[in-house]
């Protein structure tokens, strides 16, 4: 039995107006093709990151071994038994280098955001701004894979990152300042300058780990 | 060769079949990409970022469905949730223009069917939107929309059912070129 809200004819009829609806161009197989392999190129050396893991908390195990051995010599009264198990270390650390990666790279993007904001005479060459934030983009999604993001407040940065150097990636030569504009009004508007640097510890940055992340 | 065997060249490291199995599905990765953001750009973005999450996760890829659903589901969740990231900061640029546009009038011309039509495919609630596109405009199944999204069949033919209902009182204007 038909449904009283089917029309054949009404359908037949949408469905042929709505394949004008975003039309697709033909696909850029060799274009996307290229930019996967990079990508995955990047990411492969993102994958020592486990083995990292594992050096980083043997090497601290040891370390907090020979803390309990000193502690348990001075404090013979008292055995206290560490709550930390192995998992809780491992993951300390893990989530402590990926604190290191985050603020070096948080870093890279305040200055990124600083001098594309500061460029008010458009000297900056836009294929140059585009490409560098296509760079810190991929990093931006990086980070948010990781445990790194797992901090509500770091997230909701990443988030915001995100969406400003998407916007400056794409960003088109013929409508360059119209979208510089809006794109330095958006970053104001969200407050992301004050917000990013909020978020960088005090102190150096932390040696330059471009290769781990 | 079969996808299967494909897929397996493809966990054993054989460049050769990873470009093989993006050859074989691009162009319906890309369209779906297109047809939901409407912006070459931005479905350039959404496809790759599909096929680069496709092969890092294939090892858990266990083959109860076909690969092109689960592909599919990897389409769908990135690129809805890029679109509302999109969204979002379109949003922020569009409150932007608002305050600009205090005290000015507007005049809105008749639109044309065209202009109408992808007024109110836009304003559909997204999952309506989607299922629409998905099965109107792109000719997937209900079973693999109901996959690719998560949801059960009879959600997305219900769905759908509302989306024309909603587009068929929109396009109300145009009634009599779909009733001669």
């Amino acid at each position: 039995m038909m449904d009283q809200h089917e029309d054949p004819k009404f359908e037949q009829w949408l469905r042929d107006a709505a394949k004008s609806y975003h039309s697709p161009l033909p696909t850029p197989r060799e274009e996307m093709w290229q930019r996967i392999e990079a990508a995955r190129r990047h990411k492969q050396v993102i994958a020592i990151r486990p083995w990292m893991r594992w050096a980083l908390a043997a090497a601290a195990l040891l370390v907090l071994g020979i803390g309990i051995g000193r502690l348990s010599v001075r404090e013979q009264q008292v055995v206290r038994v560490p709550h930390t198990t192995v998992t809780d270390t491992i993951d300390a650390l893990a989530n402590q280098a990926y604190q290191v990666a985050a603020t070096q790279y948080l870093s890279r993007t305040e200055s990124f955001l600083t001098a594309f904001r500061a460029d008010a005479n458009r000297s900056a060459n836009t294929a140059r701004l585009a490409r560098q934030a296509r760079d810190l983009l991929t990093t931006t999604q990086l980070m948010l894979d990781s445990p790194a993001a797992q901090d509500p407040r770091l997230r909701s940065l990443l988030e915001d990152l995100e969406l400003v150097l998407m916007q400056i990636s794409l960003l088109n030569p013929l409508e360059d300042d119209r979208d510089r504009d809006l794109i330095t009004q958006g970053m104001n508007q969200s407050n992301v300058l004050p917000k990013l640097r909020s978020a960088i510890p005090a102190g150096p940055v932390p040696v330059r780990t471009e290769g781990a992340l | 060769m079969d996808e299967s065997q494909l897929i397996a060249r493809v966990r054993a490291g054989e460049s050769a079949a990873e470009r093989a199995l993006y050859d074989a599905h691009v162009d319906r990765v890309y369209r779906l990409a297109y047809r939901l953001a409407g912006d070459d750009a931005l479905a350039q973005e959404f496809t790759q970022e599909t096929f680069i999450r496709a092969f890092d996760k294939l090892s858990s890829f266990r083959g109860d469905a076909a690969f092109s659903t689960w592909l599919h589901t990897i389409t769908t969740t990135v690129v809805l949730n890029g679109l509302r990231k999109v969204k979002r900061f379109r949003q922020r640029e569009a409150d932007i223009d608002d305050a600009h546009d205090i005290g000015t009038t507007q005049r809105h011309a008749e639109p044309d069917l065209k202009v109408r039509l992808k007024q109110a495919i836009d304003e559909l609630p997204e999952g309506y939107r989607t299922v629409f596109l998905m099965h109107d405009v792109e000719g997937y199944t209900h079973e693999e929309i109901g996959a690719a999204l998560g949801v059960e069949t009879g959600t997305s033919k219900a769905q759908l059912s509302r989306a024309r209902a909603k587009l068929r009182v929109a396009l109300a204007d145009f009634a009599g070129e779909w009733t001669t």
